[in-house]
């Protein structure tokens, strides 16, 4: 059972690398340098996918966090911290690509237009949710506040985005035309950025649950307990 | 239905009066607010937020420093209306934030907290008594923080006193229901000062952009469109106040 899971790991990382370098090569050989913008243009193939998966991660923070509060199991609570470690990482690409984009484009690293400020509000609450975690010592109460947390959040999102479009002017265009090869790019930049969320997003639960089962270890042995009979050391790479 | 209400005037009632004799969270929080307008108004500088100087008055020195701001000279804009609301709800914030953990600090004296789990009330009434408790609390707050504002910011409420008082009521609404499902947590952690402001002020961003667009529009471009933010507060209002009564329970377990 081990053995194929890590084959099946090593596959599934082995085919996420190659479809990235194939997505690579098709953004610099096979499309065209957009008229005005350049090269920078190609920014674009990685923020459009990377912000989309941004979103797909907070959302399974959502559910996992609901499905905590509903059934109590552990194994949702990893998965939601996961989720927001892999949130957190994919939000500071959006706004940093955000940022190079803005620069060469509109002049500014930084504008208060309707979307990259929800990116911003976004990148903050999951940052504070990764913060208060480590702040509640007992695990049971960790656990059940960040899912709460979490469930606010998530439900703050909306919102955000309904107040940010008050705000003055929006430098993003609401609808893009692009040019066949360059549709056919961005399309293929999505398979392999949600391949890695995903990836990234089970690793990390596997690795948070392999770290709670090893404190489970150890404190029994400090107790001279029982060893909980739950940990598998040669877990699979997924 | 008229027992929750009882139920609530009385937790709430014992909250306030327990304020009204100590008035432990008060004072600090006045003081603090008052502290964070100043502390803005000099950062800001005072070319930023003077009031146009009434022409013949001593001013007259000071406009001649700042030609731009001489009133007249750019009609209907009211230099101190963005900074002013900017300062204000920056101390509405912190001060509300220490609101917010002061009157659930109270619970945890002496076993309050456990008392009140025992008692036979309904969790949600619990959380609808403190976030009772919390709005008397920031309304007396609002009370002194907002004239001070005023004066030292220089910007003119008149034009629309109501629509300010509404904007900030259904606002602190919204404060006060996420401010209070997070102080639950405080009590029985170590989540407590900074890090009760940060699980708050990005939560609750969205009132604070809605409320400054909505308070600009009023008073510094004096447009009518200044009300159309009015649905997203009423909503935020409504989704934490049913998301805090649900999940009180959850956080409160001491």
């Amino acid at each position: 059972m081990d053995s194929t899971k890590r084959l099946f790991g090593v596959l599934f990382w082995v085919f996420t690398a190659a479809l990235f370098a194939g997505a690579v090569v098709l953004a610099f050989a096979f499309t065209p340098d957009e008229a005005t913008m350049g090269a920078v243009q190609k920014i674009f193939y990685v923020h459009l996918p990377v912000a989309i998966n941004s979103f797909l991660a907070c959302f399974v923070n959502f559910v996992a966090s609901l499905v905590f509060l509903w059934q109590r199991r552990r194994t949702w609570d990893d998965l939601a911290t996961a989720a927001a470690q892999v949130a957190v990482v994919l939000l500071t690409i959006v706004l940093a690509t955000g940022m190079i984009w803005g620069r060469s484009a509109w002049g500014h690293w930084w504008t208060w237009s309707p979307r990259l400020t929800l990116s911003l509000v976004l990148w903050l609450l999951y940052v504070v949710y990764l913060v208060i975690r480590p702040s509640i010592p007992s695990a049971q109460r960790r656990a059940v506040v960040a899912a709460v947390y979490g469930a606010v959040a998530f439900l703050d999102v909306p919102l955000v985005y309904l107040s940010t479009r008050l705000m003055p002017q929006d430098v993003h265009p609401t609808e893009v035309v692009l040019a066949p090869s360059m549709r056919l790019t961005l399309g293929l930049w999505f398979l392999p950025v949600t391949l890695l969320t995903v990836g990234l997003i089970i690793v990390r639960r596997r690795a948070l649950a392999l770290q709670s089962q090893t404190r489970a270890v150890l404190a029994a042995a400090e107790n001279d307990g029982p060893v909980p009979a739950t940990i598998h050391p040669t877990g699979g790479v997924l | 239905m008229s027992r929750v209400w009882s139920q609530i005037a009385v937790l709430a009632g014992k909250d306030l009066a327990i304020e009204a004799r100590t008035r432990q969270t008060l004072g600090l929080v006045v003081v603090l607010g008052i502290l964070i307008i100043v502390v803005l108004g000099l950062g800001l500088g005072p070319q930023q937020m003077a009031p146009a100087p009434a022409p013949g008055m001593g001013g007259a020195a000071a406009a001649g420093a700042t030609p731009g701001a001489a009133p007249g000279a750019a009609p209907g804009a009211a230099p101190g209306a963005a900074p002013g609301v900017a300062a204000l709800w920056v101390a509405y914030l912190f001060a509300g934030v220490l609101c917010f953990e002061g009157s659930m600090a109270v619970e945890r004296h002496d076993g309050a907290l456990a008392g009140l789990l025992l008692a036979p009330v309904d969790r949600g009434v619990l959380y609808l008594a403190k976030l009772v408790t919390n709005l008397v609390l920031m309304l007396v707050l609002a009370l002194v923080l907002t004239p001070v504002a005023v004066l030292l910011f220089g910007f003119d409420l008149s034009p629309a006193p109501g629509s300010f008082a509404a904007i900030m009521a259904i606002s602190f609404v919204g404060l006060a229901a996420v401010g209070t499902l997070f102080a639950a947590v405080v009590s029985s952690s170590r989540l407590q000062g900074g890090l009760l402001a940060m699980a708050i002020f990005p939560v609750s961003l969205p009132l604070v952009m809605t409320s400054t667009q909505m308070l600009i529009r009023l008073f510094g471009q004096k447009s009518a469109s200044g009300l159309s933010g009015l649905g997203i507060l009423l909503a935020f209002d409504v989704i934490y106040l049913v998301a805090g009564w649900l999940a009180f329970e959850l956080v409160l377990e001491p």
